[in-house]
């Protein structure tokens, strides 16, 4: 207990003098918040407007009413349009053509065919074409009502089943991508903040020949691998909370009510999401660690490291092109506690079994990459590596 | 006292190639002795050492240190140890102070007898400006008082220096080696390699020689000299390797 103690305080002062590494792992927790608050205010700028559609019309002459109303929710002719935008809707060329017997038919009650041509898988053209449908199929079904209701007849007994849509992706598709940006940013965090005090206590010491001294001592190389480890992964921990704690300020600051969503970061939450990760922390430390101890020199670790970090960023981003995700994807690290923070962000209730069954499934390797470790240190190899 | 029996070592070199770095060196380093190790470069010096320290396992052959087999019980034998390695690096955002206090504390230190330990050596290496400064940018010699200070704070009954005079001006060696004497005097036993023949000659009470991973000769420096029929250790210890040929590669 005394050797291990005098092992982890060396360690803390070593990592805590180092400033500079120190400062690097904690920009990445103070860059969050920042990142998120920029990302969600343009965001928002964009969902909230509705910019004008300039398209091209043919006989607009022959249903005034119609184009009334798309004019009335900013979908314009082409002619209308101003100068700088004009090229522009030229080249995208949607463009809208209405009958010359529009009117006629609509007397009649017969069915008008209306035509919108545009290049439907131009990305850009989505929210648009979205947008005229729309406008369209609500004038026609204003239009429809009314002409039962004077017949005399209810217009719901045309809809006989109604669809209740309850969006679990909600509130709104753009907190959700909020939350997910969120997600991965900590879980990085909890990659990088330990990263540089996990490979200067590594490969660094070895390249300083200080290993060397430290392996002849009567200690043995399990305390050295969990004394390095606390230290990483406590750096780690801190980088984690701060990044979280930032962001529920910085999150107070952007009105998400103005698109549709709530997303609030309250103390339970961040309580919730640090004891999440908290295995992830000394998970990555210990893989930082035993990749970092087998490495030659501290660049050839910092090298192999930084494969390491892509993992968090990888891993959310392969979940969310699952659809039917395997059962054993909940269980395991990253991926697990990924999985979860999604339920979380999405206000799904907490599903407590795949939270304690990650939490043991990363406890436990991270436990068995401490025990290699300590028995790698032991070896020859190791030893012969040193000089 | 130190102990080592019929020791055996070979490495899988280039083109799994075996080889033999000790081949059956046996040699005893006893108690209130300064004994020597002497040897051309790839002779096995270090390699010996380092069984010693537990880091490499014999191949066959025994270390036993007060009695203490290395290879069953290295940490037990690793206490009764002051090791002054190879290479010394510092730990450089410590003070040399808190370098010293590390390693008291990792054979067991506690309270108040380790800081009286701590002082104790400090003041024996004449290093209290050093202590309270971090390690960084020490010289080599005052790297070497730091190493030596670690080294021996726990008070070791076995002291083993790898090469300890590499690099060191006139004043740390004198340091050193009155240091080694003082520490000799109190009964402890001392193993230390060198290339240095005045060093060795000055300060060993016996002399072993390793060529090819085995003892090549012992005894006092005057014992070898007259063995060899030379009047210098140098030239003595020329004759006693045989010629460098094949040694040195």
């Amino acid at each position: 207990m005394i050797q291990f103690k005098a092992l982890l305080i060396k360690e803390f002062k070593e990592a805590f003098r180092d400033k500079r590494a120190l400062m690097v792992a904690m920009t990445m927790a103070m860059l969050a918040p920042v990142m998120i608050l920029v990302l969600s205010k343009t965001m928002i700028k964009e969902m909230v407007a509705t910019p004008p559609i300039y398209l091209q019309v043919t006989g607009e002459n022959f249903a005034p009413k119609l184009f009334k109303q798309l004019q009335q929710n900013n979908i314009n002719s082409l002619t209308d349009a101003p100068e700088d935008m004009k090229d522009l809707w030229k080249e995208r060329n949607v463009e809208l053509i209405i009958p010359e017997n529009f009117a006629k038919s609509m007397m009649e009650g017969r069915a008008i065919t209306l035509t919108l041509r545009a290049d439907f898988s131009e990305k850009a053209l989505n929210a648009p074409i979205r947008r005229i449908k729309n406008q369209i199929n609500s004038y026609a079904q204003s239009i429809g009502a009314k002409r039962l209701i004077v017949r005399g007849m209810d217009p719901r007994l045309l809809r006989p089943i109604k669809i209740n849509d309850q969006d679990t992706a909600q509130p709104s598709s753009n907190a959700m991508f909020i939350s997910l940006m969120l997600g991965l940013y900590v879980l990085m965090a909890a990659f990088m903040s330990g990263l540089s005090v996990a490979i200067d206590s590594s490969a660094g010491e070895r390249e300083r020949n200080v290993l060397e001294m430290l392996l002849c001592q009567p200690v043995s190389t399990f305390k050295i691998v969990v004394a390095k480890l606390c230290c990483a992964s406590t750096i780690s921990i801190i980088g984690v909370t701060l990044t979280l704690v930032l962001t529920s300020f910085s999150v107070g600051f952007v009105d998400l009510t103005k698109i549709g969503a709530t997303f609030n970061l309250d103390v339970s939450m961040v309580l919730f999401l640090i004891i999440l990760l908290l295995p992830i922390s000394f998970f990555a430390s210990a893989l930082q660690l035993f990749v970092s101890f087998q490495a030659k020199s501290f660049k050839e670790a910092q090298s192999t490291v930084s494969m390491i970090i892509m993992l968090p960023a990888m891993i959310p981003v392969a979940l969310m092109f699952i659809d039917d995700k395997p059962q054993w994807l909940d269980w395991l690290p990253v991926s697990g506690q990924s999985l979860l923070m999604d339920d979380l962000f999405k206000g799904i209730a907490i599903n407590w079994a795949a939270f304690a069954a990650t939490a043991l499934v990363t406890i436990g390797l991270t436990t068995l990459l401490v025990i290699i470790l300590s028995l790698r240190l032991k070896s020859e190899k190791v030893v012969l590596a040193l000089s | 006292m130190i102990k080592v029996t019929n020791l055996h070592k070979s490495f899988l070199g280039a083109k799994k190639q075996p080889v033999i770095a000790l081949n059956g060196l046996s040699f005893t380093a006893k108690d209130g002795e300064i004994t020597g190790i002497l040897g051309p470069n790839g002779a096995g010096k270090t390699t010996c050492l380092r069984t010693l320290y537990g880091l490499l396992k014999a191949d066959s052959g025994s270390a036993i240190i007060d009695g203490i087999s290395v290879s069953a019980s290295p940490i037990e034998a690793r206490a009764k140890l002051g090791i002054f390695p190879d290479k010394f690096g510092l730990y450089e955002r410590l003070t040399a102070y808190e370098q010293i206090d590390y390693f008291a504390s990792i054979h067991g230190l506690t309270g108040q007898a380790k800081h009286t330990a701590i002082e104790a050596i400090i003041k024996d290496l004449d290093m209290e400006v050093l202590a309270y400064r971090k390690t960084q940018g020490f010289s080599q010699g005052q790297r070497m008082k730091v190493t030596l200070a670690q080294a021996l704070v726990h008070q070791p009954q076995n002291f083993v220096l790898d090469e300890p005079t590499r690099g060191l001006d006139v004043m740390s060696t004198r340091v050193l080696r009155d240091h080694l004497a003082r520490f000799k005097d109190k009964g402890h036993c001392i193993l230390f390699s060198s290339h240095v023949m005045q060093e060795v000659a000055a300060l060993c009470d016996r002399v072993i020689i390793v060529a090819n991973g085995k003892l090549a000769a012992e005894g006092t420096p005057t014992e070898l000299c007259e063995l060899a029929g030379e009047k210098l250790l140098e030239d003595a210890f020329v004759k006693l390797i045989g010629s460098d040929e094949g040694v040195a590669a």
